[in-house]
């Protein structure tokens, strides 16, 4: 069951790939059988570069981003 | 009064010559063979960083791969040690070798276990290419030592949720809604945590409010779309595919949302 689901999974993700509209049709079959195959939201974004000195300091846009306890200071996806 | 002038003559000249010779270079500190070494390597360090943060700026990957793999090479102390090893992954992952990326940010987190941007990159690169797994394992170390960090809750609970671990997913999904409330896309996410579970009608309650926090959400749209048409409500339906093929910045989502609006 698992690796069915799998499949379909994988199956929308090409689907979605392509963009098509003949895959699209396909791909809305297979979300109505299995609305559980939706996409989940985006991953996070890389963090950014980190100079000589700045881990040493406050200062570390990275580092504050990666312990932010907000999402808009985390820079976390809107979607 | 002449006595004056001559004085302030004097001052003036004295100034001016000051002015023409420029400070004397400041004699070395140690003629010590292993401090001039240590201090040249310092220097390079120094150098490399500079050069190597402004080309990652500018988005020249391969010049920048050149200066921290140097910067590497001397093995500066921590920090630095596994800032270069953090910036070299950055440019390994953006050049599309991401096996290398993985190692140096393990490298880098070896070094300083607690270093948090460097954990979140190892997650969001797992997590990019599919190795759920290692992202999983990425996920946890990151959340044991930065319980508190969104975005270390949000990685875990997108790395389980992709896995099917749906347990843990909830429970990310729904701290990371007890830290911030107004995030969408954390209600989203618990919606489909929902959805998978077969609890369709908190699944509707996530959904609901991260439409009302993010009207223009097309994704939470169109779920919310597929759900309604499974309860029967085409006509409800139809909108909410309507408004998401409206919305959707995604040229695929939105060519979904029109084939399912069609054809109800």
């Amino acid at each position: 069951m698992a690796a069915m689901r799998e499949i379909l999974r994988m199956a929308i993700a090409g689907v979605l790939a392509l963009g098509a509209c003949a895959g699209a049709a396909v791909g809305a079959e297979l979300l109505l059988d299995d609305p559980a195959a939706l996409v989940t939201s985006a991953p996070p974004a890389l963090l950014g570069p980190i100079t000589e000195t700045g881990r040493t300091g406050w200062n570390c846009a990275p580092e504050r981003a990666a312990t932010a306890k907000t999402a808009a200071a985390a820079g976390l996806p809107h979607d | 009064m002449a006595v004056a002038s001559v004085v302030a003559l004097a001052a003036v000249t004295c100034s001016a010559a000051a002015q023409n010779y420029s400070r004397p270079t400041a004699p070395p500190r140690t003629t010590d063979a292993g401090a001039l070494a240590a201090q040249a390597r310092d220097r390079l360090v120094h150098e490399r960083f500079l050069r190597g943060v402004a080309a990652e700026e500018r988005g020249d990957w391969s010049a920048a791969e050149s200066e921290f793999r140097s910067a590497v090479a001397l093995d500066p102390p921590e920090p630095k040690g596994s800032s270069a090893r953090y910036d070299l992954a950055l440019a390994e992952t953006h050049l599309g070798r991401d096996d290398a990326a993985v190692t140096l940010l393990q490298e880098a987190l070896h070094r300083d276990p607690r270093f948090a941007a460097a954990a979140a990159n190892l997650v969001v690169i797992e997590l990019r290419r599919g190795n759920l797994p290692a992202a999983r394992a990425a996920a946890d170390r990151y959340l044991a030592f930065a319980p508190d960090s969104v975005l270390a809750r949000y990685a875990r609970g997108l790395a389980a949720l992709k896995a099917g671990d749906l347990a843990t997913a909830r429970a990310d999904f729904r701290a990371l809604i007890g830290a911030d409330p107004s995030y969408a896309a954390a209600h989203y996410d618990l919606a489909l945590v929902e959805l998978r579970a077969g609890r369709d009608d908190t699944a509707r309650i996530e959904l609901d409010r991260a439409l009302e926090l993010f009207p223009a959400y097309a994704r939470a749209r169109f779920a919310l779309g597929t759900l309604l048409m499974r309860d029967g409500r085409r006509a409800d339906a139809r909108v909410a595919f309507d408004r998401a093929a409206r919305d959707a910045a995604d040229p695929a989502l939105r060519a979904l949302a029109i084939d399912l609006r069609d054809r109800l």
